[in-house]
């Protein structure tokens, strides 16, 4: 019976001779189907691609080339590489910071209150994204009235430039993900129960202490789904410093947005998002493992209210 | 016992630095200043001027096409897909599944937006419409799916039985009851996909082709290459749309809370 | 009377465990039988076998008669109470009760007189336009009874349909599904595993242990006369006595030798021979207690004994006697308490008795029952 080890397998996997498998494929093949299409398999193209060379018309030329590979080690691209990485821990810690204390408020306050701060939460998550960035593209603007009000302090002088800088990319980033951070620390510290820190503050801790001590390790699962959901998207940032960031403020997105827009030279722009594909991977893969284990605790990235 | 205010005082001011500078935006667009440091004075001159724009039309015409015909796919899909994530949560295709809806959710949209490209050009698909609305209902049914499968986690499938016991077909238990009952949750998954879907840029902005610009595709070249007040009038009327909608939506949902 | 409902040696297994092991039972038009047993005993694997909720892994299922083993539950005329309810929510209590009639495509005057008709059965007529939210624990019990009987099923299934209530809306609602059973005329199949609701409604029950059927009788003779070590212990609380038949005496009577005690005297209905071991069951009740040695008359068993542990529950005490290197549990009733029975305390020496024909042989004995009986409490350093 050599087939019996097969059946059993396939069995795991969901054929059987039971109807019952047969609607479970039925359910699931449409999104299974599309979401190979044109999420598995496109991802895996972008890593066959960097192997490939261009071809002068801007498409992917024949044959097999490592020399793609090798233009990735230019000294340009490695500053960059650098520069996002440490422009994203930068917007994480910072969103982290603000997002603990706001969290902890909304979880804390009196139920009416509770849903009116929500909704304030995720307006901005509703509105478009590209009006955010204008926003604080006009706001910082030499014309602008942050600079004028900083201007007139004597705090900057009048040639300052408050737009095309790092810190601005890193200002906006905190701005449009912060809402993103909130809401899991907010879902963990839900469930956290407040008589804890009551209990830490009886028995002779500072509010702050407490606050360290018992309530982060008690909302830890919500502080990694927040790190995560600010720092991979910001990994990936394009529209933001292209916007507000200048050549000095430029991220590993512009590089790759630039390589298919202005030179059309699609392997480079494959092997620079390979890079970042792999940069995204580690943390996407302690997101998952979060997720089995943590199902139960309802922390779903960018789930509607 | 005394609570610290320390995290009073950040939330508020976390929520002025949110709301600042869409409360600037917003003034803004009614000040006829070429730039916006001074204020001239109550006018509608740049609403007058974004009327009499037929590009804007054009690219809101795209959005709207494109953002009603993904919600449709997506919540057909993406139910069916959070119901076989819930159903057979323990199988490993399920496994595989979770997996793959996941993916969208989490990599960056530029990501998705360099492979979609590279699968259009590599097959020879012409960008245009056709390939946005594919790249929209990628990443929308995800999100549908997770809305879902969220209002599926308390669902309590004795009420299937139930209705196969009352004589109701397979079909017909679907449709009288589970599609009924799932109605919330679709229901904000459409609004969510519709809402990411005239939103999107990112995605957008590599697989569109010529004639297919979308409204966020217009707004960032009129960002790039100036017109900044005609972008504070078309982001004040954006921003009073979707806040409508949300308000409306949230009411909604509290009268369905009320009711069962 | 003819079988109604019928499994015939059917099994079910869930992974590795098998919830119902080669079951075979019939069930008479009319009657109101249960299935008792712990949870996880396969009662309610039966239960969604006859639903047809799951389909035998081996065996058939008959209706009258008819083999519905493969069909699937919209096609058998069988309705289920579940334990959850599981009314619709998006409903009214009208709607949901006259979901089967409209699925069946029934004319809609004649689903209204029929709801109607039902709404007035449950005591509900003026809730019918209420979602199930807005309704308590036993108004939704209710229209879930409505709901399945509207179809006229020729077999109801309960599946622990009182469990999600309180202690007094249980009871009340026991009446209430009694009286209902009566108006109504279909075979119930109920699945309890609280004896106290089985024994109160049932005509018949079906013990349940480990997928098997343990015995199958009326209420009485399931607590009367258990054959399993297990119905003994699982309905009622017992003492379980083991040894051998020393010798046998005229009119099915014989001497028992069991350790540490003197030669009991017991019922042989089995017909055992001498040297065969037995083991007897002997229900607290049946145990009499007093501090005077009993008047010695035959067929009457008495041993003395220690009392060990005294709990005093009002209208009766319970008593562990150590009686012979044993405990012995005795059950007590009251009349007047502190005048005439000058109350029976901790430590006091006592004698134990009970008539020959109160002991009940086993025809199966496992020594895991004992864990459900009604431990003895166990006192530190003991």
């Amino acid at each position: 019976m050599t087939t019996r080890p097969i059946r059993e397998k396939l069995k795991r996997f969901g054929f059987g001779p039971v109807s019952r498998r047969r609607t479970e494929w039925l359910v699931s093949l449409p999104t299974v189907v599309w979401l190979s299409l044109f999420v598995v398999v496109p991802t895996l193209l972008v890593f066959v691609v960097a192997f490939r060379p261009a071809n002068p018309y801007g498409g992917i030329g024949r044959g097999w080339t490592l020399e793609t590979l090798r233009g990735l080690a230019a000294p340009g691209l490695l500053t960059i590489a650098w520069r996002t990485l440490w422009m994203s821990l930068l917007t994480t810690v910072i969103s982290l910071l603000l997002a603990l204390p706001a969290g902890y408020t909304i979880a804390r306050a009196p139920a009416r209150w509770r849903n009116r701060l929500l909704l304030l939460v995720i307006i901005p998550f509703w509105t478009s994204f590209l009006v955010r960035v204008f926003a604080w593209k006009a706001l910082l603007h030499p014309e602008g009235p942050v600079k004028r009000a900083l201007a007139a302090l004597g705090l900057v002088g009048p040639q300052a430039t408050l737009l095309y800088h790092p810190a601005a990319v890193v200002l906006v980033m905190v701005y449009t993900f912060l809402p993103f951070t909130i809401l899991p620390i907010y879902a963990a510290a839900e469930k956290f129960d407040f008589r804890l820190i009551e209990a830490a503050r009886d028995l002779g801790a500072s509010p702050f202490r407490a606050f360290r001590k018992v309530f982060l390790p008690g909302i830890r699962a919500g502080v990694v789904t927040a790190v995560l959901v600010v720092f991979v998207p910001s990994l990936g940032s394009y529209i933001i410093p292209d916007l507000v960031g200048g050549p000095s403020g430029e991220m590993i997105g512009n590089k790759i947005a630039q390589r298919v827009f202005t030179d059309r030279n699609l392997p480079l722009a494959s092997a620079l998002s390979a890079v970042l594909v792999l940069a995204v991977l580690a943390p996407l893969a302690a997101i998952l493992a979060l997720q089995r284990k943590g199902k139960k605790s309802g922390i779903v990235i960018g789930e509607a209210p | 016992m005394k609570r610290s205010r320390f995290p009073i005082v950040v939330t508020v001011l976390v929520l002025a630095f949110l709301y600042l500078p869409i409360l600037i935006l917003v003034v803004n667009s009614f000040n006829p200043a070429r730039f916006s440091g001074r204020w001239e004075g109550f006018s509608l001159v740049w609403y007058a001027r974004l009327f009499q724009s037929p590009e804007i039309w054009q690219a809101v015409r795209n959005t709207l096409i494109i953002a009603v015909s993904v919600t449709a796919v997506s919540i057909v899909l993406g139910t069916m897909a959070a119901y076989a994530l819930h159903r057979w949560a323990a199988s490993r295709l399920q496994h595989v599944h979770y997996t793959m809806i996941y993916q969208p959710l989490v990599v960056p949209e530029i990501l998705m937006g360099i492979s979609l490209l590279m699968a259009f050009v590599a097959v020879g698909l012409p960008l245009g419409l056709f390939t946005i609305f594919l790249a929209h209902v990628t990443f929308c049914v995800s999100y549908v799916a997770m809305t879902v499968l969220g209002r599926l986690q308390d669902f309590d499938f004795s009420v299937i039985e139930a209705a196969r016991d009352l004589g109701a077909s397979p079909w017909q238990s679907t449709r009288r009851i589970l599609l009924p009952m799932l109605m919330p949750g679709i229901v904000s998954g459409a609004l969510l996909a519709f809402t990411l879907s005239v939103d999107d840029f990112v995605i957008t902005f590599f697989v569109a082709g010529p004639g297919s610009t979308t409204l966020p595709l217009r707004i960032y070249s009129m960002i790039k290459y100036g017109a900044p007040p005609l972008i504070n009038a078309l982001s004040t009327l954006l921003l009073a749309v979707t806040l409508t909608a949300v308000l409306l939506s949230q009411r909604l949902a509290n009268k369905k809370g009320q009711e069962s | 009377m003819p079988e109604f409902l019928e499994f015939r040696g059917v099994a079910k297994r869930f992974g590795a465990i098998q919830a119902v092991d080669d079951v075979s039972l019939e069930i008479r038009k009319g009657e109101f039988f249960s299935l008792l047993g712990p949870s996880g005993c396969g009662k309610t694997t039966m239960l969604r076998l006859a639903a047809g909720f799951e389909q035998p892994d081996a065996g058939r299922v008959f209706l009258d008669g008819r083999d519905i083993t493969g069909l699937p539950p919209d096609k058998r005329k069988v309705n289920t109470i579940f334990q959850s309810y599981a009314l619709f929510p998006h409903m009214t209590v009208r709607d949901n009760i006259g979901f089967g009639p409209a699925i069946a495509r029934r004319p809609k005057a004649e689903i209204r007189t029929e709801v109607d008709r039902m709404l007035e059965l449950i005591r509900m007529a003026d809730q019918a336009d209420k979602k199930p939210g807005q309704l308590s624990g036993g108004q939704k019990q209710r229209v879930a009874v409505a709901r399945a009987l509207v179809n006229k099923p020729d077999v109801l299934l309960l599946d622990e349909p009182l469990a999600a209530l309180d202690l007094k809306l249980r009871q009340k609602m026991l009446i209430e599904l009694d009286l209902i059973h009566d108006q109504v005329g279909i075979t119930f199949l109920y699945v309890t595993h609280d004896q106290a609701e089985a024994m109160s409604l049932s005509d018949r029950i079906a013990v349940m242990n480990g997928g098997r059927i343990e015995q199958v009788g009326a209420p009485a003779e399931i607590y009367e006369s258990p054959r399993t070590s297990f119905v003994a212990a699982f309905i009622g609380d017992t003492n379980f006595l083991e040894g051998r038949v020393r010798s046998c005496l005229e009119a099915d009577y014989c001497r028992l030798a069991i350790d540490g005690l003197p030669e009991v005297v017991s019922f042989n209905d089995k017909g055992l021979r001498p040297d065969q071991p037995i083991y007897l069951s002997v229900r607290p009740e049946k145990i009499h207690i007093s501090h005077d040695r009993p008047e010695d008359k035959p067929k009457r068993n008495f041993v003395p004994g220690v009392v060990e542990d005294v709990i005093y529950l009002g209208s009766n005490t319970k008593y562990w006697v150590r009686a012979g290197g044993r405990r012995i549990q005795a059950l007590r009733q009251h009349d007047r308490y502190f005048l005439d029975e000058k109350p029976i305390r901790w430590q006091d020496e006592c004698w134990i008795w009970w008539h020959a024909d109160d002991g009940f042989m086993l025809d199966h004995f496992r020594r895991d029952d004992e864990a459900l009986l009604a431990a003895p409490p166990q006192r530190v350093g003991d």
